[in-house]
């Protein structure tokens, strides 16, 4: 084996010490940076409210004070549910996140859509995309139905949507 | 005892070994002489005016950012209350914020003024490509301060500014969701994204910022404040240029030895930078100052309502200048097209502006006698110009 002169062992001590500094500050760094991809979304259920007076063919929307799935804690987000009555009984419960950009859409009566104003996507009554850019259907929140005492229908939601967009 | 000698002496004497000094230990006087005096073009003063203005600009925003820093919480529940506070409460809290907002504007701008007439003028040839280079990056890191200081007052613009911006990464595909994901610090907009969105304006964007424009000036004084046809208006080959090109040849810094770059390496005639120079600088930056000084006291900064995700009748528009990036969210529909609209046009957009030294290899500076660079690149300005009226159009009819 080749001795090592003086010099080649002080480079190499440097860029040894070099490299153990950098992998020692990358772990927690890149670690810290990627950890939201792997938390777990909190999950619970808000009321919000009874929707027998809701007539049927017209999306209504009601406000739900939906808290965060992610983050340290902060007071609910209000967020809109429009429920929409099917004339068949059906019931949905569509978010009015628009799939293209995430902005707030709006059901338009004279349209007869659902609009988006900051890129003017379109949604027909059952959510779909029927024109500009939005790329998928508008997602329904995670939700179910009870009865209360009074014998009214009281819609519930998760905070999350069925869908990923 | 040289100190109690030195109190003895007459005042006018001390105060001259006092600088001799300072002198002798800090070398201050002969660095200032060195950037003082250097020869700079004698033609294209004004024009050269504009880079200088784009340097007093960011100044000026970080100014006025540090003043806003003083009230300004990056918190949910906080943000919009202090801005709130701000412009209620301070004296002079909305004319601060109006400086940064004005500033903003005009720095954008001028710093596109100054790459036209950068690109103009060819001064991105051989040896000026890293200058360029530089420079490229340094206008996309402004154009990323514009947008993420738009989201940070967390009004009804900010959030839905934030909520689209932060949105756009989805559609890169297979990594987008990740990037959207980590920006957010979730799955939706939420206090993390303020958070971070602050870290990268306040921190992250202008430290890359100012050590690039350390770069920036570094390369400019290495080559030279030359390059521009302006300043080369006579035949190469004739004795006078000749004698030029000898006299460029033994001077400091060591300039380019070709024949056909020592030509574009020093313009004929030269002006010691003070005050020629410094005077049309200076006055280019206070005209310009003067104008946001005004503009943000009789305009101010908006701020709209409190962000609210569940409203139904509020309209966001972008800013101005991210007026054609919106439009073409509009122009493109459908997922892969999104896809392939926004990062495949752009990205060539982005990557032909900023290697365009390495694309356009000719000698040739007059812009006439380069139309093979100078008609695509108007086509790609007036693109965006009509995409910018077609936005402008779209909101108006809202």
């Amino acid at each position: 084996m080749k001795q090592l002169t003086r010099r080649e062992a002080l480079t190499r001590g440097t860029g040894l010490g070099l490299g153990l500094v950098g992998v020692m500050l990358s772990v927690p760094a890149v670690g810290f940076l990627l950890s939201p991809l792997f938390l777990k979304q909190r999950s619970s259920w808000v009321t919000v409210g009874p929707i027998d007076g809701i007539p049927v063919g017209k999306p209504t929307p009601l406000v739900a004070e939906v808290p965060v799935g992610t983050g340290y804690p902060t007071p609910p987000v209000r967020r809109v549910v429009y429920v929409v009555k099917k004339p068949d009984g059906g019931m949905l419960a569509l978010s009015n996140i628009c799939t293209h950009m995430q902005c707030d859409v709006h059901w338009d009566p004279q349209l007869g859509n659902f609009l988006c104003p900051c890129h003017g996507g379109l949604y027909d009554i059952d959510g779909n995309n029927v024109g500009g850019p939005p790329p998928q259907p508008l997602p329904q929140w995670v939700h179910r139905t009870s009865t209360d005492a009074a014998g009214r229908t009281i819609l519930e939601i998760e905070n999350k949507l069925n869908e990923s967009i | 005892m040289i100190i109690s000698r030195w109190f003895t002496r007459p005042f006018k004497s001390r105060l001259r070994s006092g600088a001799d000094w300072f002198e002798d230990r800090t070398g201050a006087t002969e660095l200032l002489h060195k950037g003082l005096y250097e020869a700079v073009p004698k033609k294209g003063g004004w024009a050269y005016a504009l880079g200088s203005a784009t340097l007093a600009l960011i100044l000026l925003q970080l100014f006025s950012g540090i003043f806003l820093l003083l009230d300004y919480v990056p918190s949910v529940s906080e943000a919009f209350n202090s801005l709130d506070y701000l412009r209620t409460s301070d004296g002079f809290g909305a004319w601060v914020r109006g400086l940064h907002l004005w500033g903003a504007y005009t720095l954008i701008f001028v710093i596109g003024l100054h790459m036209l007439r950068t690109f103009l003028s060819a001064s991105y040839k051989r040896p000026r490509e890293l200058n360029w280079v530089s420079g490229a990056v340094l206008f996309f890191l402004v154009l990323g301060l514009a947008i993420t200081g738009a989201m940070l007052p967390w009004d009804q613009a900010a959030y839905w500014t934030t909520t689209v911006v932060t949105n756009i990464p989805h559609y890169i595909p297979f990594i987008g969701d990740g990037i959207r994901t980590l920006w957010r610090g979730g799955d939706f907009v939420g206090p993390i994204t303020l958070t971070r969105t602050f870290a990268i304006h306040i921190w992250v964007l202008p430290f890359l910022l100012f050590s690039l424009i350390g770069a920036h000036l570094y390369l400019l004084r290495r080559h030279g404040e030359f390059g521009a046809w302006v300043n080369y208006d006579t035949d190469p080959d004739s004795d006078e240029e000749k004698q030029i090109g000898e006299r460029i040849r033994r001077a400091e810094p060591p300039y380019p030895t070709k024949r056909i770059e020592r030509r574009y390496a020093a313009p004929r005639e030269t002006v010691p930078f003070f005050p020629n120079q410094l005077f049309k600088d200076v006055l280019l930056s206070t005209l310009l100052i003067a104008v946001i000084f005004v503009m943000g006291l009789i305009s101010g900064a908006p701020l709209d309502g409190a962000a609210d995700p569940a409203t139904l009748n509020y309209v966001p528009t972008p800013e101005w200048f991210f007026l054609p990036l919106d439009q073409f969210l509009v122009v493109a529909p459908q997922n892969p097209l999104i896809a392939i609209g926004v990062f495949g046009v752009l990205g060539i957009g982005a990557a032909l502006m900023l290697f365009l030294p390495f694309i356009d290899r000719s000698h040739e500076r007059r812009p006439l006698r380069r139309p093979e660079v100078i008609i695509p690149a108007l086509f790609m300005v007036f693109t965006v110009i009509f995409f910018a009226v077609l936005g402008i159009n779209r909101l108006y009819n809202l």
